[in-house]
């Protein structure tokens, strides 16, 4: 076989998808995850009530720094998410056009190497060697890192179109660009919103990390509690981080059930 | 230029045609298809038929330049369409797969109507012609019209397939192998079918398939194919069978083309034969005469439709004593009608116990019966004719003809 055959065959074991849903959640289904996550932030928030805070507790943990930290932290994630899918579907989808076929395999090493050195890596660079800091830094960091899953979630996506139902839609008088828009993208949509809801994931995750390089985000309650070895400050960082990250994964997935064709 | 077709049947209105049409795929040392010049007569279901990597699919997709030709000249209509806009050229001919291809995302309704959208028609008549299409395959368009592909059994699939390739009405469709991937009852009831739409419709239609029954059943004309879409023979079915032009052919029908042959002739071509037969109420008497003149031992017993009832011999009178007819004897079981083939009635003829196939009409009345000596004449009668025309057609063509075959 082919290089290109083996490189298709190397993207697919990589790819990152959610489990296929048979059928769309009950109501209750789609309630619960809100409810216990509004449950956690309670409990939390009547946790530190009952405390008594020193001053350096108390000017991470009150209610106008939190915010500021979860406004900034949910730019992050959503300002490099929305980057990341304008570089990576087109990216994508040009790679699966038979004119790249060439480039492909090399392109999708480089790719994979990319993904293998660490943001935090990356933003340490970008601040060192450019005294690059601060959002756009953090931006760049966090688009880096996220590409490769989208890319590869659209190429795969596109590739597992069935060939017959492309020779279908060709042989009916469907330009490349009408089978593309009509036949292709839609059928796959369910896997390229996997791959988005992937880089979401990461990139809530990683965007803490931004706090190193003065970028903001969640990332600062929890280094300032590390910084000045205050343990319930650190616990509310960690906790409103996953709290942020679940809840934006429960969005992601809501997108993916409305947006899904019909039919599949 | 020779033609292949210049025995052939119809009035001649050549719908596609093949000009020494060559593919050459990169890397390949040998032609694909090498030099193809080929009439497709307008309105003709021809079969393209040919052991597996002969070049037929690849013939076929040819013609709406799936595969672009290496050289040569596809003509369709009259117009030379060897370097026209694909795009356009595809929405003029229907097409249907084996896999089908249905858009899963789709319902069956804009599945239907992905051509006449294609082509810009409003929704409203979009809409019309995508009823009567589901019509036309038997397809219920309110029950059918909003589902998707994946709620629907493999055969009703095929029938919405062969209702999209059919969509802005095209003068030609392309069928490659289109029911190989469904059960055999399924083909050969979906096969049935669709000779009756096209007895409807009347396309011009290039069926490829690898299965020389199915080209005997559906083809008007049949192109058997060898190594590089070479035409072993190109001819219509009972010619073929009956006087096959070289060994490749012979050994591609395989053993059986007498029987095979029977396939192509239906019961109401022979001349039925006449028995004596009794209504159900006719006493002893009448039933003992009607058994002095038939040949059988039993007569068939009608009842007061003119349907078969039973069969009753001699020794089922006696056995009987004063029972009414239709209590005596077996009942018939070998009938068929007479758009059944002969090899239908030779299948019902075998089981039967007098050795007779009885024909009825649509409503079961009694018409007339076939036995194996009318099956015989009709073999030979088709031989004598077959053989006549292919020595008729070897001394008209023999000069421009000598190329032709291979």
């Amino acid at each position: 076989m082919t290089s290109a055959a083996e490189a298709r065959k190397h993207d697919k074991d990589q790819v990152v998808s959610t489990p296929a849903r048979t059928s769309r959640r009950t109501l209750t289904g789609y309630l619960a995850l809100p409810v216990i996550l509004a449950a956690v932030c309670l409990a939390m928030y009547l946790w530190i009530s009952s405390l008594e805070l020193d001053s350096i507790e108390a000017r991470s943990l009150n209610a106008s720094s939190l915010a500021i930290a979860t406004w900034e932290h949910v730019q992050l994630t959503a300002v490099s998410t929305v980057i990341t899918l304008l570089i990576a579907v087109p990216a994508g989808i040009i790679l699966t056009r038979p004119f790249t076929g060439r480039v492909r395999p090399y392109l999708l090493t480089l790719l994979n190497l990319g993904q293998a050195v660490p943001t935090i890596a990356i933003l340490v660079l970008l601040a060192v060697a450019w005294l690059f800091l601060g959002f756009q830094a953090a931006i760049v960091g966090l688009v880096l890192y996220a590409i490769v899953p989208v890319l590869l979630n659209t190429m795969v996506g596109l590739e597992q179109v069935d060939d017959s139902i492309l020779e279908a839609a060709r042989g009916m008088g469907y330009s490349k660009m009408g089978a593309l828009r009509k036949i292709e993208l839609p059928l796959s949509v369910p896997i390229i919103l996997a791959g988005v809801r992937t880089a979401l994931i990461i990139n809530v995750g990683t965007a803490t990390l931004a706090a190193y390089i003065n970028a903001g985000g969640l990332g600062e309650i929890i280094v300032a509690g590390l910084s000045t070895n205050r343990v319930t400050v650190q616990i509310v960082g960690a906790a409103l981080t996953a709290v942020l990250a679940l809840l934006i994964d429960y969005i992601a997935g809501l997108a993916e059930d409305m947006l899904r064709p019909e039919g599949l | 230029m020779t033609s292949p077709t210049n025995a052939t049947s119809h009035d001649g209105r050549v719908m596609i045609r093949l000009e020494e049409l060559t593919k050459k795929f990169p890397g390949q040392k040998q032609n694909a298809v090498d030099s193809l010049t080929l009439d497709i007569p307008e309105g003709d279901i021809v079969v393209l038929v040919g052991p597996s990597g002969c070049g037929k699919t690849t013939t076929m997709k040819m013609m709406n330049r799936i595969i672009e030709p290496s050289s040569g000249r596809i003509i369709l209509d009259g117009e030379d369409v060897t370097s026209s806009d694909p795009d356009q050229l595809r929405r003029r001919i229907g097409y249907v797969i084996q896999q089908i291809g249905l858009f899963p995302h789709q319902s069956i309704g804009e599945n239907v109507g992905t051509v006449p959208k294609l082509l810009g028609w409003d929704s409203k008549r979009i809409s019309t012609r995508v009823d009567e299409l589901l019509e036309m395959v038997n397809m219920e368009p309110s029950q059918f019209r909003n589902r998707y592909p994946k709620q629907l059994s493999g055969g009703q699939k095929q029938r919405v397939g062969v209702a999209r390739a059919l969509g802005a009405d095209p003068d030609v469709m392309l069928m490659d192998e289109p029911f190989g991937a469904i059960d055999p009852i399924t083909r050969d009831r979906l096969q049935n079918e669709f000779l009756r739409l096209q007895s409807e419709v009347r396309k011009t239609i290039v069926f490829v398939t690898h299965d020389i029954d199915e080209a005997i059943k559906m083809g008007d004309r049949i192109a058997i194919l060898q190594d590089g879409s070479h035409i072993a023979q190109y001819d219509t079915p009972e010619q073929i069978l009956t006087a096959p032009a070289n060994d490749f052919v012979a050994d591609f029908i395989g053993k059986g083309a007498s029987l095979k042959r029977l396939n192509l002739s239906r019961v109401a071509d022979i001349g039925l034969k006449q028995l004596p037969t009794v209504q159900l109420g006719t006493d002893r008497e009448g039933v003992m005469a009607a058994l002095r003149q038939t040949e059988l031992s039993a007569v068939l017993v009608l009842d007061g439709e003119g349907r078969p009832l039973r069969w009753v011999g001699a020794e089922d009178l006696q056995r009987g004593g004063g029972r009414p007819l239709d209590e005596l004897g077996l009942a018939p079981e070998a009938a068929v009608e007479a758009r059944a083939t002969l090899s239908d009635a030779l299948n019902e003829l075998i089981t039967a116990r007098y050795s007779i196939t009885i024909v009825v009409d649509s409503r079961g009345v009694y018409q007339g019966v076939v036995d194996i000596d009318q099956i015989n004449d009709a073999i030979r009668t088709m031989r004598s004719t077959a053989v006549a025309k292919a020595r008729e057609s070897l001394t008209d063509d023999s000069m421009a003809e000598q190329g032709r075959l291979p």
